[in-house]
């Protein structure tokens, strides 16, 4: 990994070599918003069942009178809410990822390595497993076990002097160890759930529709929060030291970006299973691309993220239909050429 | 002397020691065995079944942590499950015949045992008419002949008594759910699309490719089941398949999948259990 945000230190609004004015975000944003816009358009209407144009714009517009009811479930109740569960967890990993490297200043940062994921995923497979005596929603359940991780590695990473970035991770990559353990653990155990456990841990994003809603409300305040904070990010990537002297609040900033970012990363595996790739690869592409200012790579990584993860999710669902493939084996497949195609253009 | 014949047991495997006659398992090995093994271990709970429905329980001294069916199973000292059993514990019970199935891949287990000396059989049903004839064979290798006979034939009766009173009935659109989030259904060469044909019905997803893929929610509805199967263990039903013919008549319904899974003899069990909810008016009950 020869990229390193500490190189970008010294690219701070100002001084970047390509100086981000309100402009350029606005048209950036702008361009990747309609290019994302298409993307579900062009996503909803293709899919393992035929449902023609006509009959979606009958069911969109609410005049579907003449519309099979198969037509409209599939469209209205699996189809539809699948796209956009692809966009909203793309864009809520992203961000966390860009939020985490900012943060710790590490460019391995990403939802996975801080344990978040897998703990989320240790208690969707704890409530999987113990279905009968434990009556908690899987959703649920793996929010509660990716809340319990974050105060767990929080707590660890912390020392007398406060926390510091290297420990976090190191409590983070511990923690993360130690919860795989039992994953594997319950997997073996799980018995004739163990299909639908393993699903689970590759990741599948049809799965919990009426959820979509909220989860999307929480994702989008987290984010929000995130973008908040993007130019005390900024700063702060700069060392702790120069963003305390330029009158940054550094313990609130970090608290408010730490919890938004865990938040999301909750909220995000709780509906979809362990998607991996995306929170680290999305947020080195747009720097890679459009520089580290944080005001941009913080709503940029939302929307490729989202984008990415949609059309992953399209490949998924379509290529070998009516069959599907796991989603983390397109997200890797397509993700690390387009990586590696990006560094080498711009190293 | 007991000693020198294990060790020559070893060493050439040619010769058979004393006592023992060559017998031919189910994927062509040929091992040496006892005419009536009395210290057996079965690998798989599949073969479990088959040996106590064959009557010998007293003569089984291990199995594996799955077998968990019939109740006697239970007291019986586990040798670690099927993936992983332990090949010093199987040693330590003076085993005289070991009993593994294809399924649990143990081909390099089977190897090591061979070394020491304890035969195995590795028996490979395929379909239904192979796990009647696995039984047979079992009933051989076990000098249990005469009982496998009766049993076979009894399960033979079931499964032609039910294709006659099956014929010319209609076949109904299954779909079949080993997990519903996502979707795992079954494919063409599965055993159980083999099974939902003779209780006749028909698999709605029996032209995919592979065992057990993951499928698409879009064409589970778009081609309109009239009865869905639910693995047992799994207590969802998706809400967006109450859209189908099945959900909207009802006929859902959880299977114990044990049943039909394990190629033993209560597969048939599993064959009229599914005949009996595809068929309630054939059989008059629903």
């Amino acid at each position: 990994m020869t990229i390193s945000i500490r190189g970008t230190q010294q690219i701070t609004p100002g001084v970047a070599r390509k100086r981000l004015t309100a402009r350029r975000l606005i048209v950036t944003l702008g361009v990747l918003l309609l290019l994302i816009i298409v993307m579900i358009v062009a996503a909803t209407v293709i899919g393992s069942e035929h449902v023609s144009i006509d009959a979606i714009i009958k069911i969109v517009t609410g005049r579907g009178a003449d519309v099979t009811p198969e037509e409209r479930v599939i469209f209205a109740e699996i189809r539809l809410p699948r796209v956009l569960m692809a966009v909203v967890v793309g864009a809520a990993l992203s961000v966390a990822g860009a939020a985490y490297q900012a943060l710790l200043r590490n460019p391995l940062a990403d939802p996975y390595i801080l344990g978040v994921s897998t703990g989320a995923a240790l208690g969707a497979i704890a409530a999987i497993v113990f279905a009968e005596s434990l009556a908690v929603s899987r959703p649920l359940a793996a929010f509660v076990g990716a809340v319990l991780t974050l105060t767990i590695v929080s707590i660890l990473g912390r020392n007398r002097q406060g926390g510091s970035a290297e420990r976090l991770i190191l409590a983070g990559v511990i923690v993360n160890a130690f919860l795989s353990s039992l994953v594997i653990f319950l997997v073996t155990e799980s018995g004739s759930r163990q299909r639908s456990v393993i699903s689970w841990l590759v990741g599948y994003l049809g799965g919990e529709p009426g959820l979509l809603p909220v989860v999307a409300a929480f994702i989008f305040a987290g984010i929000l929060v995130v973008f908040a904070n993007a130019r005390s990010l900024n700063l702060l990537m700069m060392g702790e030291e120069d963003a305390l002297a330029l009158g940054v609040e550094v313990r609130r900033v970090k608290i408010a970006v730490y919890l938004a970012a865990s938040l999301i990363t909750g909220a995000a595996v709780a509906v979809s299973g362990v998607i991996g790739f995306v929170g680290l690869i999305i947020p080195h592409a747009i720097r890679l691309a459009g520089g580290s200012d944080n005001r941009l790579v913080v709503p940029a990584s939302a929307l490729v993220g989202g984008a990415f993860l949609l059309v992953a999710d399209t490949v998924a669902r379509t290529v070998i239909a009516p069959r599907e493939l796991h989603i983390g084996v397109i997200t890797a497949l397509i993700g690390a050429p387009a990586f590696i195609y990006l560094l080498r253009r711009t190293s | 002397m007991l000693a020198v014949l294990t060790w020559s047991a070893c060493v050439s495997k040619t010769a058979a020691p004393a006592g023992t006659r060559p017998f031919i398992d189910e994927i062509g090995r040929t091992i040496l065995v006892k005419p009536e093994p009395q210290r057996i271990v079965s690998l798989a709970p599949s073969i479990t079944e088959t040996l106590f429905a064959l009557g010998l329980g007293d003569r089984i001294v291990g199995v594996t942590s799955y077998c968990d069916y019939p109740a006697e199973a239970a007291t019986k000292e586990k040798v670690g499950d099927t993936q992983r059993p332990s090949i010093e514990r199987i040693i330590a019970l003076k085993t005289d015949l070991v009993i593994a199935s294809t399924a649990s891949q143990l081909q390099q287990f089977v190897h090591s045992l061979e070394e020491v000396g304890t035969p195995v059989y590795v028996s490979d049903p395929k379909g239904l008419d192979g796990v009647i004839e696995s039984i047979a064979k079992i009933g051989e290798l076990t000098g249990t002949t005469f009982k496998a006979h009766e049993l076979t034939t009894d399960l033979r009766n079931r499964l032609d008594n039910l294709q006659s009173r099956l014929s010319g009935a209609e076949r109904p659109r299954v779909l079949c759910l080993l997990a519903s989030n996502p979707l795992i259904t079954i494919g063409a060469k599965s055993f159980i699309t083999d099974l939902i044909n003779r209780a006749g019905g028909r698999s709605i997803s029996d032209d995919l490719a592979g065992d057990y893929p993951q499928y698409s929610l879009e064409t589970a509805v778009a081609k309109r089941p009239e009865v869905i199967f639910l693995e047992m263990g799994d207590p969802d039903f998706p809400a967006r398949l109450r859209a189908t013919p099945a959900g909207r008549s009802g006929r859902v319904f959880h299977i114990d999948d044990n049943l039909l899974v394990r190629p033993g003899p209560r597969i048939v069990d599993g064959l009229e259990e599914m005949a009996h909810k595809l068929h309630p008016n054939v059989f008059g009950s629903q």
